[in-house]
């Protein structure tokens, strides 16, 4: 047994759905030239772009982080990151003290915007509440418009994040599955709106496996918090993505051509069904939202802060 | 013949049950899926193909979790 490339007999990694057999260099190579590839596809960055990645310290953004600092010691682009502490006990404090160091290593400009500093409240805390509607309904939308605010105050042109192959195929999925042709129009690797505050969003690792992403890190000696949100739990996404890789352990190619078949016919959705929203803002924060209140102050509301 | 195993805190001595016991029968073993765990023998990282030999030590990373 060899490298399929360089014929190093220390093969880590066969690709099931090629049968490639990839040594360690050659491994983390093709990883960084995949996502490479998609960003010049894609024309996820433009020369000059300040990019914000939404750093957890988790694999997916210490990965994202990690190949856009090549366009950065190119002079392409400049980079900061945000990391969100939504406030829960014994699990976020290692993944921003992770977050924290790579900034410090690579000498970017990072903030750590807690949720306690920003709203008064913690995920935990509103987990005690009666009546709440579920931790991650709560932590998506105040992290993302965390992101987005940070991503004007620190002047970043694109915010990139960590979404990888399995998380876009179970995203396109799960709003087939649900009849959701609105949200279907808006996945894929660039995420634009016409609306003022928006802040163009970026995917560089849609196209990898999870699974390689994880091997990347351990391969790279890369520092990553390896761990599980204490209010993970059975979602419609576990149940979509266990019947997806239940599906791949037989058809090894079935995420690739799932997402294949959605970027060819992506722009059709677009046409026949992306709502045109009004571009206003939020009467309390002032971030762009589509109705009076946008989603997160009408959760502080409910939350009565 | 034996093996020592070491995952996320556990660290245990462990028989060779058989010739080319594979990583990929001890994932077997412990009910855990190849998709969500990386295997390193001695050190170095390693396919799930390889064969477990006298006095390895071989680690099991998690690398995927759900939620």
């Amino acid at each position: 047994m060899q490298c399929s490339k360089c014929g190093n007999p220390k093969v880590i990694y066969k690709r099931q759905q090629s049968g490639q057999l990839l040594c360690k260099d050659c491994f983390i190579e093709s990883i960084e030239k995949k996502a490479i590839k998609t960003i010049r596809k894609e024309k996820l960055l433009d020369k000059g772009d300040k990019v914000l990645v939404a750093l957890s310290g988790g694999k997916d953004s210490v990965t994202t982080l990690e190949i856009l600092n090549t366009f950065r010691e190119m002079n392409v682009i400049d980079i900061c990151a945000v990391t969100v502490d939504e406030g829960i006990a014994n699990y976020r404090q290692d993944g921003v003290d992770i977050a924290i160091r790579h900034a410090e290593r690579l000498g970017i400009e990072h903030r750590v915007v807690s949720l306690k500093e920003e709203y008064g409240i913690t995920l935990d805390e509103i987990m005690q509440r009666e009546n709440h509607k579920g931790s991650c309904t709560y932590c998506g939308v105040f992290r993302r418009t965390i992101i987005n605010k940070a991503a004007r105050e620190m002047g970043a042109t694109k915010i990139a994040t960590g979404h990888n192959l399995d998380d876009e195929v179970q995203a396109i999925m799960m709003n087939y599955l649900e009849g959701n042709t609105d949200n279907l129009t808006k996945l894929g690797a660039k995420t634009e709106s016409k609306a003022e505050k928006f802040t163009v969003k970026i995917k560089p690792l849609r196209e990898i496996p999870e699974r390689e992403i994880g091997l990347y890190v351990v391969a790279k000696e890369l520092e990553v918090h390896f761990d599980s949100c204490p209010y993970a739990m059975q979602s419609f996404r576990g149940e979509v993505s266990e019947v997806i890789n239940q599906l791949a352990e037989k058809h090894p190619t079935i995420k690739y051509s799932t997402l294949r078949g959605y970027d060819k016919i992506k722009e059709g959705l677009k046409k026949e069904f992306k709502k045109e929203y009004s571009h206003g803002r939020c009467s309390r924060c002032g971030e762009p939202s589509a109705n009076d209140l946008c989603k997160a102050c009408s959760f502080l509301e409910e939350l009565g802060l | 013949m034996s093996f020592l195993l070491k995952f996320k805190s556990l660290e245990e001595k462990r028989e060779i049950p058989s010739d080319n016991y594979t990583i990929k029968d001890l994932l077997d073993e412990l009910e855990l899926s190849a998709q969500t765990i990386v295997s390193k023998q001695n050190g170095e990282l390693v396919i799930e193909d390889t064969v477990i030999e006298d006095d390895d030590e071989i680690q099991l990373v998690q690398i995927i979790y759900g939620g």
